[in-house]
């Protein structure tokens, strides 16, 4: 037999397939696979962005959604990521391309401001009704109501960002008997505890939000203000001179690397044990809790110390919120969700996810039996009561103080890099505080008017 | 009588083979309208508004986001960084490159091995190889900074991302690291294709080791090595992952190029208009360099 009767005989064997057979069976199944079947997956698609997005977190916000896809057959949502320091250029993005998710959480307050005044956010009163106005607690939701009767989002959390993390150990190796209150304190006490590896703090000074975050603290430590209560600029000022002196004066107790720290490096340094203080929200205790429980037993918090004892502290609290985009679709399903999010069941097993991070907002939560039922909540009582409080009476750029009108540039300044650059031109460039707070000034100006 | 009927014939020939022509065309130039010009038309026609970003919305503004582009330092400065950072990176590729395929070119142990191996930091996703580089920097944990204490050539971790001009350089390097396998694979394309008869002659004539380098291998791979800088300067010219991931453009502006200029006043700033306007400016330097590779690819 030759090759072609071989080939006929393939062709014409029953049970083996002839090449035209093979591709008449492809055109067909990429046909079908094109054709618009009936979906049996979900008609709707909630997606959900936030920012908080840890092992922990991420089980407790399965749990929100499966239990709320159970409730709403045809209904999916999906969870996606963004990050501290990335979510305003990926909003931007999403709302100049007009694919923006349904519902996003966890963004500080400052930024809903932002969005708000641009006219790109739905206004979020149903569902702050929904879950029930008098069930937050008082004032949780006035920095959203930034014009009057409506709010823009709701608060899903507290945050005490800039509290002062120590090691007890440490602090009794070097006879320190007392947490620090004032910047003389801790400079002293830094100045003890760093040696032999260890640092004596974990401040940033990279051009990044958590660099921003903390001059603005400082410079209210200090006793000054970003912006007057009329919101003119009112950086140029001894206090201001004095917090970035502060800041500079700090430089030698942290680690070289601190020039590119941000909130990850900042927490890392004090939970594996290379920084004899931090500057963090309650993350640290379920981090140290599950990564170095050796030193579990001698960390504690405060606020963070002031220039004297005649300058009350200033705790930064994002204000972490939930809002939803205008051009979201599916609205009214949305706000369902966005109001599920504050059912007792997930709404616990969120914030205990990180327990002591993000603060609950809702009296009846607060109160809870199986909030307060958890081992990080019980061991750390005194420091969660320390955060909570600090957080509760917690300002930010957005509203620097109760006599401070909503401020709806803060977003803007604060992602600019204006202020985090402020502190490396001093701090690494050597520049002189006063010429750069004037030119900071100037852009703050600039950003404020345009 | 037949005439017409034929002359008739002949015309709808042509055109059908015009439309079948226009037809086959169709398709590339759609492609290349969506993916090229539209961009392009688009990115000229934002940089003279001055537009917030997340509602697209804005104003004209003639030249004005030229004008104080060109008057603002950071401008200037990011320009001299992009210049800074691609001469650096280039120069370094390119000698590691060449030196690697040089060898590689040679009978050496495991020579397949090493010639895919060599490959593998071209291949690696950004993202990836920027997290590495941040481990080996890290000042805490960071193998780099241990080694030199170690060695006693350093008392204290050095700061390699976040002052200058270690930053700088530390981009330089791992810029080259990750790109100088492409001028490996194009040099020892072209050492392949050199004929042995050259060098036989040049040995029989007495030339030692480093004529024939220069003599013979660099002539030949004059041409190839211009293709590879002009592609490259282009390249590493609009690189915004590795220096953005790495250094994020600091300490303030050190390393800031024109690419992570244009995201920061798209996306951090929000003026859209003002973006536009930086990637116009880069997009006129890049067709410098684009119409001497055309030139040089023509020839």
């Amino acid at each position: 037999m030759n090759d072609k009767s071989n080939v006929h005989q393939a062709r014409s064997c029953p049970g083996q397939l002839s090449r035209r057979s093979v591709l008449k069976s492809a055109v067909a199944l990429t046909a079908a696979a094109a054709l618009p079947f009936p979906k049996a997956r979900a008609s709707t698609t909630i997606r959900w962005w936030s920012t908080q997005s840890s092992p922990e977190q991420l089980a407790a916000y399965r749990y929100q959604i499966k239990t709320f896809e159970a409730a709403h057959p045809g209904v999916e949502v999906v969870f996606e990521r963004t990050s501290d320091e990335g979510y305003a250029t990926q909003l931007a993005a999403a709302f100049a391309g007009g694919n923006v998710p349904n519902i996003v959480t966890h963004l500080p307050s400052f930024a809903v401001a932002d969005y708000w005044s641009a006219g790109l956010l739905l206004p979020f009163d149903d569902v702050i009704a929904e879950v029930g106005t008098d069930n937050f607690y008082e004032g949780a939701n006035r920095i959203y109501e930034i014009e009057p009767g409506t709010h823009a989002a709701a608060g899903i959390g507290n945050t005490a960002a800039n509290m002062l993390w120590m090691r007890t150990d440490r602090m009794e190796k070097a006879g320190i008997e007392r947490l620090p209150a004032t910047w003389d304190e801790l400079r002293a006490a830094c100045s003890k505890m760093q040696g032999r590896g260890i640092y004596g703090a974990p401040l940033p000074y990279a051009k990044n939000s958590m660099t921003t975050l903390v001059i603005i603290g400082f410079i209210h430590q200090a006793g000054g203000q970003i912006l007057s209560p009329d919101l003119e600029v009112a950086i140029v000022s001894d206090e201001a001179v004095n917090a970035l002196e502060f800041y500079r004066s700090m430089r030698e107790f942290s680690p070289p690397g601190a020039t590119n720290y941000s909130w990850g490096e900042s927490l890392s340094a004090f939970v594996s044990g290379a920084t004899a203080t931090g500057l963090y929200a309650g993350r640290v205790l379920i981090n140290v809790s599950k990564q170095n429980p050796r030193i579990a037993e001698h960390i504690t918090c405060a606020t963070y110390p002031t220039i004297s004892a005649d300058v009350p502290p200033w705790t930064f609290n994002d204000f972490p919120s939930v809002f939803i985009p205008a051009d979201a679709a599916d609205l009214d399903i949305t706000k369902k969700f966005a109001a599920w999010l504050y059912r007792a069941d997930g709404y616990i097993q969120q914030v205990n996810a990180t327990p002591g991070h993000v603060l609950p907002v809702l009296k009846t939560i607060a109160r809870h039996e199986a909030y307060r039922d958890n081992d990080i909540i019980r061991r750390y009582a005194t420091e969660v009561e320390r955060m909570s409080s600090a957080a509760v009476a917690g300002h930010n750029l957005g509203w620097e103080t109760p006599h401070h009108r909503a401020n709806v540039k803060a977003g803007a300044i604060i992602n600019s890099g204006i202020l985090a650059e402020m502190v490396q031109r001093v701090v690494l460039n050597d520049e002189k505080p006063r010429a750069v707070l004037a030119n900071t000034a100037g852009r703050i100006e600039k950003i404020m008017k345009g | 009588m037949t005439g017409k009927p034929i002359s008739k014939k002949r015309l709808s020939l042509d055109a059908r083979y015009s439309i079948l022509g226009a037809m086959l065309i169709a398709p590339t130039i759609i492609v290349f309208s969506a993916v090229i010009v539209y961009p392009l038309v688009s990115a000229i026609y934002l940089s003279v508004f001055s537009i917030y970003t997340p509602t697209m919305e804005g104003e004209w503004a003639g030249l004005d986001n030229y004008s104080r582009l060109l008057a603002s330092g950071e401008f200037w400065r990011s320009l001299l960084n992009n210049i800074v950072w691609t001469a650096g990176t280039l120069t370094l590729q390119m000698v590691f490159g060449v030196l690697v395929a040089l060898m590689l070119h040679q009978n050496v142990v495991f020579r397949s091995l090493a010639r895919s191996l060599v490959l593998f930091p071209y291949f690696l996703s950004a993202v990836v190889a920027v997290l590495v580089w941040r481990w080996l920097f890290n000042d805490l944990y960071g193998v780099l900074s241990h080694m030199l204490m170690w060695a006693g050539l350093i008392d204290m971790p050095v700061d390699w991302l976040g002052s200058m001009p270690n930053a700088m350089i530390s981009l330089i390097f791992v810029g080259a690291w990750k790109y100088f396998p492409f001028v490996v694979i194009a040099v020892l394309a072209r050492l392949q294709s050199i004929p042995d008869e050259l060098y036989e002659a040049a040995t029989i004539d007495g030339a030692g080791r480093l004529a024939r380098f220069t003599d013979i291998t660099l002539p030949q791979l004059k041409d190839v090595l211009i293709v590879i800088v002009l592609l490259r300067t282009i390249w590493d010219f609009k690189e915004f992952d590795l220096i953005y991931l790495l250094t994020g453009g600091g300490p303030i502006i050190s390393t800031q190029t024109l690419p992570l200029m244009v995201y920061k006043e798209a996306f951090a700033l929000n003026q859209m208009g003002g973006a536009s306007a930086v990637a116009v400016i880069m997009m006129l330097i890049m067709l410098i360099f684009m119409t001497f590779y055309l030139r040089k690819a023509r020839d």
